[in-house]
């Protein structure tokens, strides 16, 4: 048998022996974890280009670096999603070539040793990325690329299965389930846009640098935001009352 | 060759078609095919659910089959639509004695020369998208590990029509999901918008929205446009939602 083709089965094999029966987007972040043998995975979700958040991650380190991306804009799953193609980093304390500056810094702190971005696509059609990471550095062998390769196939054409089963316009209930979508952003840009009178997309900048001039986690901000216990219109400057 | 060389070199085949662009029909029919030389059944099919659920034959290893496929469409009774219906497989059916369960296809199949018959699901996430049928010339029963076997070909093909309809379907299906992550953004945005602008909680501020929509009959996500664009005036759409709860 080609490795290839048992490779799928072997993954296809390994998603369909859960407990619970039934796949879901955390099933997937799972197996994508197991079959690698990574410390932890996750899976980002792109549209008009910019992350829309993780559909499932497997556990905080992971949560924590689709976060930083969602964020910053930078990372490993950006830069696959954008680049179509898979983007390794077997070293993130040493990198041969340092990129992702913003980053690189909160994700070592968190763990993170190295971290792997496979691109989510099927034909023309482009989702997101899956993200892998282990708390050691070194690369992928072999073995582990191919998998991931073959997870993320697997993975693009499961979420589009799962989505098939929503009405139209919602996201499917088990795409929702586990998913970090950060609506506090989105409702924080709305505020912000509001008190500085731009618009939401400026305010969303306006929140990002906010949060990285600050030391500060976007989320966090836009929790400070939503509560009311940070205002962008203050005459006195933007003081901060911290998470 | 062996049994289990065939079933081997079948699965390898399968495995191996599926990994690049194939024809779900043609692929379909190699599984059927392999299911009569692996199995010793005299002829073997595959039905699938349409969009509205109506089965539809999808390729049969012999003309005498389809033929009798087809009737089992027509008449609306017969084991693959018992299968499909229920999700269960019916095994080693021996038709002369079946005491009426499918008065018009048992005559049939009868005069066709088949004697007994199984019908396996084609299972995804609890629902039953099609089945696997198999019909024997004699009344000889599967041997023992054989229904296994044939429901290893089901899932084959379960897995196949999924790849081909992920395929088919994967650019609308893409559409959906980005304007579903779209949609969402647009409305945590405008429950932003209305909460700072009419003085709202975040929650209040949904609801005001959700009324707003109800009240107009619009849209959920054309009322978050309308709040984005300043369309609408978020201010007095949270003023009526006060007025609404008072």
């Amino acid at each position: 048998m080609s490795s290839g083709s048992e490779r799928r089965f072997r993954i296809l094999d390994q998603l369909n022996n859960s407990e619970t029966g039934g796949f879901d987007a955390m099933r997937l972040c799972q197996v994508s974890a197991e079959v690698t043998a990574m410390s932890g995975a996750g899976i980002m979700l792109m549209s008009n280009d910019v992350s829309r958040g993780a559909v499932c991650t497997t556990d905080e380190v992971s949560a924590l670096i689709e976060d930083l991306q969602f964020a910053l804009g930078e990372g490993p799953c950006v830069d696959a999603f954008h680049l179509d193609a898979p983007v390794l980093e077997p070293d993130l304390a040493a990198p041969v070539t340092p990129r992702w500056p913003a980053f690189t810094g909160p994700a070592l702190d968190a763990g993170a040793r190295a971290v792997f971005g496979f691109p989510l696509q099927l034909g023309a059609v482009r989702l997101g990325a899956l993200n892998l990471y282990r708390t050691e550095s070194g690369p992928l062998t072999d073995a582990q690329h191919a998998d991931s390769l073959v997870m993320a196939d697997i993975a693009a054409q499961a979420l589009l299965v799962l989505q098939a089963d929503a009405p139209p316009g919602q996201l499917a209930a088990s795409l929702e389930e586990g998913s970090d979508f950060q609506h506090v952003v989105h409702q924080a840009s709305g505020v912000v846009s509001v008190q500085l009178e731009v618009s939401v997309g400026q305010a969303l900048i306006r929140l990002r640098a906010y949060a990285f001039g600050n030391d500060r986690r976007l989320v966090e901000v836009a929790q400070n935001v939503v509560a009311g216990r940070l205002r962008f219109d203050a005459q006195s400057g933007q003081s901060d009352p911290g998470p | 060759m062996t049994r289990e060389a065939l079933l081997a070199r079948t699965f390898v085949q399968l495995s191996d078609t599926l990994v690049d662009e194939f024809d779900v029909v043609e692929l379909l029919t190699l599984l059927a095919d392999r299911c009569v030389e692996v199995l010793d059944v005299a002829t073997a099919g595959i039905m699938l659910a349409g969009p509205g659920g109506e089965l539809r034959v999808m390729t049969s290893s012999s003309d005498a089959m389809r033929v009798l496929e087809l009737f089992e469409v027509q008449a609306q009774e017969g084991p693959c639509l018992d299968c499909y219906r229920t999700g269960r497989p019916v095994l080693n059916h021996v038709l002369a004695a079946d005491g009426g369960r499918w008065p018009r296809f048992t005559a049939e199949a009868l005069e066709a020369g088949f004697q007994s018959v199984q019908a396996l699901p084609l299972r995804l996430r609890g629902n039953i998208i099609g089945a696997l049928n198999m019909f024997h010339t004699d009344q000889e029963a599967l041997a023992e590990g054989e229904a296994e076997i044939a429901q290893a070909f089901a899932d084959v093909a379960t897995i196949a029509i999924l790849q081909h309809r992920a395929g088919l379907e994967g650019q609308v299906m893409n559409e959906q999901l980005q304007q579903a992550l779209n949609s969402r953004v647009l409305i945590e945005q405008a429950k932003g918008v209305t909460a700072e602008r009419a003085g709202l909680s975040i929650d209040e501020a949904f609801r005001a929205l959700r009324s707003h929509a109800r009240n107009h009959n619009l849209g959920l996500v054309s009322v978050a446009q309308g709040v984005i664009d300043g369309t609408l005036h978020a201010a007095e759409l949270g003023a009526a939602a006060r007025a609404d709860d008072a």
